[in-house]
């Protein structure tokens, strides 16, 4: 036994490699099914925006890139197929440099395609890109059109009747950034700290450790964190929208659901990985001393 | 014409000031350091004087703190722009020299001319940068969907190849530190994921007790997160902030120059 371990421990990491890559793509490709529980914060997040009223408006900022899309997509899809579905209209922004625009983009085109009601400037519109995060959130607390003064597609924002009695922040209910890196965090000091806005963040897996913080000192409404907060959400969706329970559980397309089965397999490797080589570890020391 | 008391003291303190201080620091060298410590001693001082004025000429619509705010937005862009001009000299610099690596310099100037090219295009002929009114892509959206994103996904889920590999190798319990965060970090690990649950799929008698197991590794993660994890960060951020504010102190009073980039005797 102990020699097996050791033969395992010395295996060529292309090994582990080819083993990481079916216990993730295995689980996407045929999906498992496992089960998500809900935690206290994504449930407040929830709560919050099934209590808002049609015709409020809300911020939606993507503020994250490819590298983390598979996580912070479906949290911001499923906010957008949430406002739309409550008839709450949505203004979309992208302070990443590093392709939040074409997520933004994207996003907006997959989600307003399953809701054909919903008009362009009327329920919802794309700001599009602006560098300088910080100045722009200051920005926005006094005046939206200084900030941004046309949609993505260079219209001036006063073409549009959403913009209409929008002038700064303070006007929405609701800022929801789903974000990787420090962009989040300015969302919390610069605009609920200063100007008082409420926001809701939706951050990598990585992140979300520091956003605790914020939420336990109430500065956040509420955070879904990584790809389980994503799915976290997707199964509150789910309940409290019948509708859309279909959609999350057809085999099409990506979902966080699907990529926490992924997940699941691949903590269960890795912490196998783990507790082998601390047995390992253990046995080498326990032999050393005995010599 | 009204007045613009801000406005006017905007340009004098941002426009006038640097132009002399130019002039001057041509003529005597020693004061080449004195006006950037003064802008930004104004700066920084102006959005911090607005918070305890509330005049329109500091604070309103229009008034000083939030004109700065929008000028910080531009100079963002222009750091944009510095940067293009650092990566361009910095590649080209390596191409011209043959030095090892040039050839990957040569495709990610050819990326960035092509794809700013791209991007300068779709501005200039009014079709932007995002897809066209019949749902096709722009240029420059068909590159960032099928070559940009692909790439950077690419590269940052290699990291879960290193991180797995890593994991067998290097994450054991040497010491009591160690030992705590190897214990803390399989909680968490464990409590994130539905693994319990799966692990007893294919055994159907111990699915409840693995399903009320799971819930108290969720619980006990939660725990972990809230309390020692939030104790941690909210110190983190405070010690950080305290250490912003201060390093902000010695900007604005020009104890701290090293943002001027002068060497000694400057």
């Amino acid at each position: 036994m102990p020699g097996l371990l050791h033969r395992f421990l010395a295996l060529d990491r292309r090994w582990i490699f080819l083993l990481v890559l079916l216990s993730v793509a295995g689980p996407i490709i045929f999906p498992v099914g496992l089960p998500v529980t809900v935690t206290e914060s994504t449930q407040k997040s929830f709560d919050y925006i099934e209590a808002l009223k049609p015709g409020d408006i809300v911020w939606l900022s993507f503020d994250y890139g490819p590298s983390s899309a598979p996580e912070n997509d479906p949290m911001a899809e499923a906010f957008l197929r949430q406002c739309l579905l409550k008839k709450v209209r949505v203004v979309v922004t992208a302070l990443y440099p590093l392709g939040g625009l074409g997520l933004a983009n994207q996003c907006l085109a997959r989600i307003t395609a399953e809701y054909p009601d919903a008009k362009y400037g009327v329920d919802y519109i794309n700001l599009g890109y602006k560098d300088g995060a910080t100045a722009v959130m200051r920005r926005l607390g006094d005046d939206i059109s200084a900030a941004f003064p046309t949609d993505v597609s260079g219209r001036p924002l006063s073409e549009f009747p959403i913009m209409r009695g929008l002038k700064s922040i303070r006007d929405v209910k609701l800022v929801f950034t789903a974000a990787t890196g420090l962009i989040g965090e300015y969302w919390i000091t610069q605009v609920h700290s200063q100007i008082g806005t409420p926001v809701i963040i939706g951050p990598t897996a990585v992140s979300a450790p520091k956003y605790y913080a914020f939420i336990n000192s109430g500065q956040l409404v509420g955070m879904l964190g990584g790809m389980k907060g994503a799915a976290e959400y997707e199964l509150l969706l789910s309940r409290g929208h019948p509708e859309l329970a279909s959609l999350y559980r057809s085999t099409k397309g990506f979902t966080a659901t699907k990529g926490m089965d992924g997940q699941t397999v691949l903590h269960g490797f890795i912490l196998l990985f783990i507790v082998l080589g601390n047995i390992a570890f253990f046995q080498e020391r326990a032999k050393k001393a005995r010599a | 014409m009204n007045f613009d008391l801000g406005r006017v003291t905007l340009v004098a303190l941002f426009a006038i000031v640097p132009i002399v201080g130019i002039a001057l620091g041509m003529r005597a060298p020693a004061l080449r350091s004195k006006i950037p410590v003064l802008v930004a001693f104004f700066a920084g001082l102006i959005p911090i004087v607005s918070l305890y004025i509330p005049k329109d000429f500091m604070s309103g619509d229009s008034g000083m703190s939030p004109r700065l705010d929008q000028w910080l937005i531009i100079v963002a862009a222009f750091a944009l722009l510095l940067g293009i001009t650092n990566v361009l000299s910095v590649n080209n610099r390596k191409i011209n020299r043959r030095e090892p690596g040039w050839p990957y310099a040569v495709v990610l100037l050819t990326g960035l001319l092509v794809t700013g090219g791209l991007g300068i295009y779709g501005a200039i002929s009014k079709q932007g940068i995002g897809l066209l009114p019949d749902g096709s892509s722009t240029p420059f959206n068909w590159i960032t969907v099928y070559v940009f994103q692909s790439l950077q996904s690419t590269i940052f889920a290699l990291l879960a190849f290193f991180m797995a590999s890593a994991a067998v190798r290097a994450f054991r319990a040497r010491n009591t530190e160690a030992t705590i965060l190897l214990i803390a970090g399989g909680i968490v690990m464990a409590g994130r994921v539905p693994l319990l649950e799966f692990l007893a799929a294919p055994f159907p008698p111990l699915q409840p007790s693995a399903a009320a197991a799971s819930q108290g590794l969720g619980k006990a993660t939660e725990w972990i997160m809230n309390i020692p994890n939030g104790a941690a960060q909210s110190g983190i951020i405070i010690g950080a902030a305290l250490g912003g504010a201060s390093m902000a102190i010695r900007v604005i009073l020009g104890i701290e120059r090293g943002y001027l980039g002068l060497g000694k005797g400057d």
